[in-house]
């Protein structure tokens, strides 16, 4: 078991390495120069300044050695300097990051919390109305664009009937908490700042309703279908014909077996928010990683782009991983 | 088993008709609602020019923002343009886009993995370690990347989205022709000497397309709305080329003057929502293991 | 700086867990913050772009605004006035006797916020720092040879080139006196190696060392920065105690808090929202008339384009854009536009001479250029631009209005949007194949500083060559020393530009800057630091 973990913990490395190489790769194929767009008009004209600039960050050294550079800064720990924002890629990450956090997690429960239950409910008591419901509902938040959705919310309830509050993560005069992980909900409440915390949880509500909207969908369509399959399974009709009572068969025979594809699933549709939450973002204001992403992809920000898509590539192998050894826990046969 | 369903029989008697077509909305009626929208707006997309009474090109700074009025169905945009024109035009974009980035993404991917796992060994190695490779990038860099080192438009746009889209297929592929592998008719066609094309093509694709063509419909909608992300973020079409994405895009600051990007996210809705639709039913009706009584 | 750059801060999280929860000093909650509000001043804006607050490397948009609240250059520009200079550190100033420099007479008694005297030494200390750290700022000095002190009250700025410009370049921020003690103390350095020796930016971005009404307290990135006052301030006791300056990207929410009053100002409203607040009493609009560009260059290399290359048929792309149309309606008239890149309110450039020498749209007239340039029928020809908005205004939509103005005589448009990284380096490059729809926000109030720009680099990039007489008449007008003539000869200079019809100016910002009625001064400005902030005062 041990050995098998160990080789996929190899291979993630491997690949998140990988990931990165065909990014810096790909970016060096833009022909525009990011130290260009960062200079004033007279000094971008200045072909000594625009040098001197360019081997700042690096930029006019040979290819293979710039990545050698960032493999060996790496191995300090260290993703370098950004180019737009002129300070530490791992500072600017760990200040963009948290909102991020923040919002996927509350979405995800909020997916979690309403999508198994409806999924249950809905395999239960197929056919009815709650199953249609449910197929309704799971079918409009697969297919509204979230952008649009995002749109929609804020024009209609901040906009129109005023009763939620407007971008950002707290009210935009208010300060932040004082920062322990970030999290402003946390960080709240540890400081005892309940206003704060009651002003970050309402900024919370509309852009956790637009994000989960998509993974509700998910999680409730395979609750739903996992769950009807382990009901036809054979030790759920032999239960049934020891007469076991019907809310015991569900709770402690179907439940179980049912919610491994959803446990599967859902850590990719986690690793998905984490990653995908550009649009809800932008139009949230929400100052998070995926707003980062974006702006350092327009600058063409190579040491922040390849800090990014470490990470990601990171948090994606990482819960893939996490997968993986749950099932191989789960079903001994996978290490072989 | 005949007493209990003699009842039934007898109720099925009484009231034929209504019962009957119950049971046929209730089987069919979500799916064919699906395929009548997508149905709708492809009529639309085929005779837009003849649908809307202005230009979608047509600027009119006098009359920018205007709200629905009898003159401009849902209003006009920041520089005047009808809003009604510009949906109805937009429709030939979004449905073709999404279309084809299925498509070509599923067929590339289908041979791909098909070819993975009827070959096995370090081929299939190397391939499903590629496909992690690409699920594994951040894929608004990847998109942006690709952007940037192809220029901004609707072709470019839909290569960056090809190379994130064929590994869910490949995926998806291989573990059908697994499966359709070990199967006795493949390894009867082995054994007679077959050539691996003519087994990989007559016999095994035939056999496992049922989940690729829920897979293609369902993922319809999701490359529309991916498209009009990317076009959302200034990655899409080359203006003024109406698209809806970037229509949303355009109004997404105007909440005061709503219908600029109210219409064309609900026209993506409509059209998503048909798909999968349709997706949804096709998949209840191939699979029989939850297949409606 | 390993361990701080760990997700989760420890030092903090034993700190407040030690403190018990409740007595968060740092933070500053936000209900006591609204309790203070009266002697404090809140400024919405979007600070986004801010990424340093040393003088001597400024090269942001809305980082002037806090550097001159807390520091002060030698001489100044009122609001308003960007022809002649007022007197700010130096109180009087001339040409050395030699005629190779300028002479100055510094202030007497002007005191640093530690309370410190500024001496002559000060003066030197932090334009050697400028130079020698050769960061952006330095380029726009570049003419200086040295800066010498006379005595304890005078310096000399020895220039390389006599005839160029200084005074008006040096009124910006970047030039600003530091307090040479401290800032060395935390790791400035001015000596010919600063550039590596230097280590103050960390300090430099969360403090300050200066003259100016107010000291930089706080600097928390993306957040705010915050100010206070500084009670040996030389031009009397600054009115607010405090001043944060808040960032707030989203101009819905700059909205909502003026209208609700938890900000004083709002800088980032969009033409909609600022049509909402006209119905607001306690709300007042008050112009930014800036000195910014937003403009089309076109290029008339032959390669690139057959028709561009024909000075006539880029004539008749000047005369076919609809300009009230781009100022009337999509701005709702918040915008003025210049002749060419001399802006509205400089020497040689009014809104009346504009109305003069202008392109304005004369479809008929177009259409006789294109056939005296020989393309009776059109041409084709292709404008790229960024995806960014001006006041609200995408440069897309810019693009599309020339798009459906030139389709008007036949002229057909293909627009390229384009990442903002490549658009800057082809354009730079003289790389752009057709039409650039782009920004340009000049650093100092200097007219010389800008059409020398556009007979050499910004003519480089469109593959012009300027005539001699062209390039003579800019040295002819900065040296002119009479404001008079000065002025015809820049009128005459623009009518030259314009009849070239490489550079197509749309507009120049006028932006509208949301204000609560309990500020009585709100002294915006065009000079480049947008608003001076000592200059703020509260009403009663």
């Amino acid at each position: 078991m041990s050995r098998y973990i160990l080789s996929r913990l190899v291979l993630a490395v491997v690949m998140a390495l990988l990931a990165t190489l065909v990014i810096f790769l790909l970016a060096n194929t833009v022909p525009g120069d990011p130290v260009l767009a960062q200079l004033g008009d007279l000094a971008a004209s200045n072909k000594e300044f625009v040098a001197e600039w360019r081997a700042k960050w690096g930029l006019d050294l040979p290819l293979w050695q710039r990545y050698v550079i960032f493999l060996q800064q790496l191995l300090h720990g260290d993703l370098g300097i950004s180019i737009s924002s002129q300070r530490p890629v791992l500072q600017d990450i760990r200040d963009f990051a948290p909102a991020t956090l923040e919002l996927a997690s509350i979405a995800f429960l909020l997916s979690l919390v309403v999508g198994i239950p409806l999924g249950i409910m809905a395999a239960m008591r197929r056919d009815s109305w709650i199953d249609h419901l449910a197929r309704l509902i799971s079918l409009i938040g697969v297919s509204s664009p979230t952008f649009w959705l995002a749109f929609i919310m804020l024009a209609l309830f901040y906009g129109g009937l005023q009763i939620a509050p407007g971008p950002g993560r707290i009210d935009a005069i208010a300060l932040p908490p004082t920062s322990v992980t970030g999290l402003y909900l946390i960080d709240s409440a540890l400081g005892g700042d309940w206003d704060t915390f009651r002003d970050a949880a309402a900024h919370l509500v509309l852009p956790s309703i637009v994000l989960a909207a998509a993974t509700l969908g998910l999680i409730t369509r395979t609750t739903r279908a996992s769950m009807l399959e382990s009901m036809q399974q054979d030790y759920v009709r032999v239960a049934r014909a020891k007469g076991i009572r019907e809310r015991r068969i569900v709770i402690g025979h179907i439940l179980p077996n049912a919610l491994i594809p959803v446990v599967t699933l859902g850590g990719l549709a986690y690793a998905n928010l984490l990653t995908g939450a550009v649009l809800t973002e932008t139009i949230f204001s929400w100052p998070g990683l995926g707003r980062y992403t974006f702006r350092s992809a327009v600058t063409l920000d190579f040491p922040a782009i390849m800090g990014i898509t470490l990470i990601v590539a990171v948090v994606y192998l990482f819960i893939n991983l996490l997968i993986d050894i749950s099932y191989a826990l789960l079903d001994p046969r996978v290490v072989r | 088993m005949s007493i209990a369903s003699a009842p039934a029989l007898s109720a099925r008697a009484v009231a034929p008709v209504a019962s009957k077509t119950r049971r046929w909305l209730r089987r069919y009626g979500l799916p064919a609602l699906g395929a009548l929208v997508i149905l709708a707006w492809i009529i639309v997309a085929l005779s837009a020019p003849a649908l809307s009474p202005y230009n979608p090109a047509t600027v009119d700074v006098t009359a920018r923002l205007r709200p629905p009025s009898f003159l401009h169905w849902l209003g006009t945009d920041v520089l005047g343009r009808d809003v009604f024109t510009r949906l109805v035009h937009g429709t030939r974009v979004s449905l073709t886009t999404g279309i084809v980035v299925v498509l070509v993404g599923a067929i590339i991917g289908t041979l791909v993995g098909g070819i993975a796992a009827y070959v096995r060994g370090r081929l299939e190695e190397l391939i499903m370690r590629l496909t992690d490779l690409v699920l594994c990038f951040p894929p608004i860099i990847l998109a942006m990347a690709i952007a940037a080192a192809l220029g901004i438009g609707t072709t470019n746009t839909i290569i960056a989205m090809l190379i994130v889209w064929w590994p869910k297929f490949a995926r998806l592929a291989r573990s059908l022709v697994l499966v359709q592998r070990s199967q006795e008719y493949v390894e009867a066609a082995v054994v007679m000497g077959l050539s691996p094309t003519r087994i990989l093509l007559r016999h095994i694709l035939p056999n496992s397309i049922g989940p690729l063509i829920v897979l293609v419909t369902l993922d319809v909608g999701n490359a529309i709305i991916t498209f009009a992300g990317l076009s959302f973020l200034g990655l899409g079409v080359i203006p003024p080329t109406p698209e809806w994405g970037s229509m949303v895009s355009e109004g997404r600051e105007l909440i005061e003057q709503w219908w600029v990007a109210t219409f064309p996210g609900a026209a993506i809705l409509t059209v998503v929502l048909g798909f999968n639709f349709l997706g949804d039913g096709i998949r209840d009706w191939l699979d029989p293991r939850s297949r409606r009584r | 700086m390993a361990g701080k750059l760990g997700w989760i801060d420890r030092r903090r999280l034993v700190q407040l867990l030690g403190a018990g929860g409740g007595a968060i000093a740092a933070g500053l909650p936000s209900r006591v913050f609204a309790q203070t509000r009266k002697n404090t001043l809140v400024l919405g804006i979007d600070i986004s772009d801010t990424i340093t607050l040393d003088p001597a490397r400024l090269a942001q948009y809305t980082s002037p605004m806090t550097v001159s609240a807390a520091y002060d250059s030698l001489v100044t520009m009122k609001p308003g006035e960007y022809i002649n200079l007022a007197p700010s550190l130096a109180t009087k100033w001339a040409r050395t006797p030699d005629g190779k420099g300028w002479r100055f007479t510094l202030r007497e008694g002007v005191k640093f916020s530690t309370g410190n005297v500024m001496t002559a030494e000060d003066v030197k200390w932090s334009f050697d720092r400028v130079i020698n750290l050769g960061d952006q700022p330095s380029q726009y000095i570049a003419h200086v040879d040295r800066v010498e002190i006379v005595d304890k009250s005078t310096i000399d700025i020895i220039l390389k080139e006599p005839a160029e410009p200084l005074l008006t370049i040096i009124a910006a921020p970047e030039f600003v006196v530091l307090e040479r003690k401290v800032a060395e103390a935390n790791g400035a350095s001015a000596a010919k190696d600063a550039k590596t020796a230097d280590k103050a930016a960390q300090w430099i971005n969360s403090n300050s060392c200066g003259t100016g009404a107010y000291r930089i307290a706080a600097w928390e990135r993306n957040q705010q920065i915050q100010l206070v006052r500084n009670d040996h301030y030389w031009g009397g006791k600054p009115p607010y105690e405090r001043i944060v300056i808040r960032h707030i990207s989203d101009g819905a929410a700059q909205l909502l808090a003026v209208r609700r009053g938890d900000i004083d100002a709002a800088f980032n409203l969009i033409p909609e929202q600022i049509a909402a607040l006209k119905s607001e009493p306690s709300v007042r609009l008050a112009p930014l008339a800036s000195l910014d560009f937003v403009y089309m260059a076109l290029t008339q290399e032959p390669e690139f384009n057959k028709a561009l290359a024909v000075k006539e048929a880029r004539q008749a792309i000047g005369y076919a854009i609809d300009y009230d149309g781009i100022v009337k309606s999509m701005l709702g008239g918040a915008a003025l536009r210049p002749a060419h890149f001399l802006p509205i309110g400089v020497s040689g450039s009014t809104e009346e001479i504009a109305r003069q020498i202008a392109f304005k749209q004369d479809l008929a007239k177009a259409k006789e250029l294109l056939a005296t340039a020989g393309f009776k029928d059109g041409f084709e020809f292709e404008i790229a631009y960024g995806n960014a908005a001006v006041q609200g205004v995408t440069y897309q939509d810019l693009g599309l209005k020339i798009q459906s103005d030139v389709a008007r005589v036949g002229i057909k448009v293909n627009l390229r949007p384009v990442d903002q990284v490549n658009l800057r380096t082809e354009y730079t490059t003289g790389k752009s194949k057709g039409g650039v729809l782009t920004f340009w926000n000049p650093p100092a109030v200097e007219n010389q500083l800008w059409a020398a720009a556009v007979v050499q680099r910004v003519a480089k990039r469109v593959h012009w060559n300027p005539p001699e007489d062209i390039v003579k008449l800019v040295s002819q007008a900065a040296t002119e020393p009479d404001p008079k003539k000065q002025a015809e000869l820049w009128v005459e200079w623009q009518k030259r530009v314009v009849d070239q019809a490489n550079h197509f100016i749309l507009f120049q910002p006028v932006y509208q800057i949301a204000v609560r009625n309990t500020i009585k001064e709100f002294p915006l400005t065009a000079a480049g630091w947008m608003l001076d902030l000592h200059g703020v005062t509260p009403t009663g």
